[in-house]
């Protein structure tokens, strides 16, 4: 039976791009000089340039997103995936168009967000996962899978400060993945952890999608997009250029950035 | 249409452009309690972590202060203060403005501070200035003992049936200073320079409002200008539940201050909610 999961309709994300003709206005001073500032502009040393000019990172993007599909997001750096994320995460809004969110969204889009590193690990993992919006006693019940997962028994009461990187990126992988997303999206993570703990976390993200997960997934190894999702989007300035079979998508895709080198 | 239903039977969440403006969503920020609680013990956590004499600069911090205050202004410019020993005098309104500017300081900052995690994942940025109400509150619960100490030592002051009327004004002081606080936070993502002026404000917020002096040594007819200030009729009303200084507040003025307060409240939580939309965006 199909079944929603998300559901994008026409939706656009505008960012201002500032001319720092007279740097950021981000002081007061800075704005009580607007006034002189646009005298200046408009007399002929400076040319008329305007202040800022729109830039979409969206375009007028559409999809639909059923339960328990991978997809992963391909394109150019700059060409609007983690806008996209950043949307469904809802970490931004975004300026036009709509997006309906039929199940719970668990978003990584950087490794150990939201982590203390003057807190120890057990600590950050229920004010991680409360973050992301777990109700306590479900954080309790995951608790000792995500220690297992992560490999830091030992040191899961030390503050996260002494960590080595590796020992805090597996921590923070293992909370968002064991965190029972229903969507989960991520970010360029796959990356993550010796060659080891990569294949745990891969192993992990296929059993997610076994039972169930909708899983959406922003990578430059388009590899990793082929052996875990089925879907994939390419994105280009802004807009969906291709959309289907990962496989296919891929090719394309590599075919075009191939073009682009010749 | 079946399919488009949530299948634990929960609405869809449905993500649209901001609008300009916003009401605070109570609902969700109930169903986020559970952070509420972890946002409050971090907050003690790293106070009392980081600091080497951690719990004791509570309570130093209101002493210092009062013994400072003690020398000058009750010792050598003997300001008259009907007859109250001028350390209670002080301290009873000082314990009250301390709490209010740590809620302020800690709202104000609880956008721009909490940007690593804010750029990163979804909650309602609400429970982050709200939190710190919290911790303030314990704050005031160890200066509250200080100056209950102090008046023991005393024996004219003892506890009465006005301590009935601290929970209101306590109220009160946390509507009110949780939205000046959010306010100056909403501001602070568009200025940096609202912490310089933040601290300015403060500073000048302190010295007409009489914490150190009282309202009488003004000219009758200027008395008025102080009660322009909502934290004047406070600090007047906290004096009397400490110190029974004054008569019981009239029961339309603490309705005033609170119908102000809240007013006060939901302008801040406005604009703070219309800069949370934009803070993942310019930073």
């Amino acid at each position: 039976m199909r079944q929603l999961a998300i559901r994008a309709e026409n939706v656009w994300k505008e960012y201002r791009i500032r001319h720092n003709l007279e740097g950021p206005q981000t002081s007061f001073k800075a704005v009580l000089n607007i006034p002189f500032n646009r005298l200046k502009r408009n007399s002929e040393e400076y040319p008329r340039l305007k202040r800022s000019e729109p830039f979409f990172a969206l375009k007028d993007v559409s999809f639909d997103v059923e339960h328990g599909e991978s997809i992963g997001l391909m394109g150019r750096n700059g060409t609007g995936k983690s806008t996209l994320l950043k949307i469904l995460s809802r970490i931004t809004r975004p300026s036009k168009g709509k997006i309906t969110l039929y199940q719970r969204v668990n978003a990584l889009l950087e490794v150990g967000t939201g982590f203390n590193t003057e807190l120890s690990g057990r600590e950050n993992i229920y004010l991680n996962g409360s973050f992301l919006g777990m109700k306590t006693f479900e954080i309790r019940q995951k608790f000792e899978e995500i220690v297992a997962f992560s490999e830091v028994e030992q040191f899961i009461d030390t503050p996260v400060k002494y960590y080595s990187s590796g020992m805090f990126v597996r921590l923070a992988f293992s909370v968002a993945v064991h965190l029972t997303p229903e969507i989960l999206l991520l970010d360029e993570i796959l990356s993550v952890g010796d060659a080891g703990f990569q294949q745990k976390s891969m192993r992990k993200m296929k059993e997610l999608l076994g039972s169930g997960a909708t899983i959406i997934l922003v990578s430059h190894n388009a590899q990793a997009i082929r052996d875990i999702c089925k879907r994939a989007i390419w994105l280009d300035k802004g807009g969906i250029q291709e959309d289907g079979l990962s496989s296919i998508v891929a090719e394309k895709y590599s075919a075009f950035l191939d073009s682009l080198a010749s | 249409m079946n399919f488009l239903k949530r299948q634990n039977g929960i609405a869809p969440i449905v993500i649209t452009p901001p609008a300009s403006l916003e009401m605070p969503n109570f609902r969700e920020l109930w169903e986020y309690k559970g952070l509420f609680f972890f946002l409050i013990r971090r907050d003690i956590k790293l106070r009392f972590q980081q600091t080497v004499i951690g719990f004791l600069w509570v309570v130093l911090q209101p002493l210092i202060q009062m013994l400072i205050f003690y020398v000058i202004l009750g010792v050598l410019v003997k300001v008259p203060t009907n007859g109250i020993p001028y350390h209670l005098f002080f301290l009873s309104a000082f314990v009250v403005w301390q709490f209010f500017i740590q809620v302020v300081n800690g709202c104000a900052y609880s956008l721009v501070g909490n940007i690593g995690v804010i750029t990163k994942s979804y909650f309602p940025r609400l429970a982050l200035p709200l939190s710190t109400i919290a911790s303030a509150l314990i704050d005031f619960v160890v200066s509250f003992l200080v100056l209950q100490v102090f008046l023991l030592f005393d024996k004219n002051y003892p506890v009465t049936y006005r301590y009935l009327l601290l929970p209101v004004l306590l109220i009160i002081t946390v509507i009110f200073s949780s939205g000046v606080g959010m306010l100056f936070g909403a501001l602070m993502v568009v200025f940096r320079d609202t912490k310089n002026l933040l601290g300015f404000i403060l500073l000048m917020w302190m010295y007409v409002t009489p914490i150190i002096y009282p309202v009488s040594i003004a000219p009758e007819k200027y008395r008025i200008l102080f009660y322009l200030n909502p934290l004047t009729s406070l600090v007047d009303a906290y004096r009397w539940v400490f110190l029974g200084q004054g008569s019981l507040p009239k029961i339309s003025y603490l309705l005033i201050s609170l119908v102000v307060a809240t007013l006060i409240w939901f302008i801040g939580a406005i604009a703070f909610r219309a800069m949370e939309n934009r803070i993942a965006d310019v930073m």
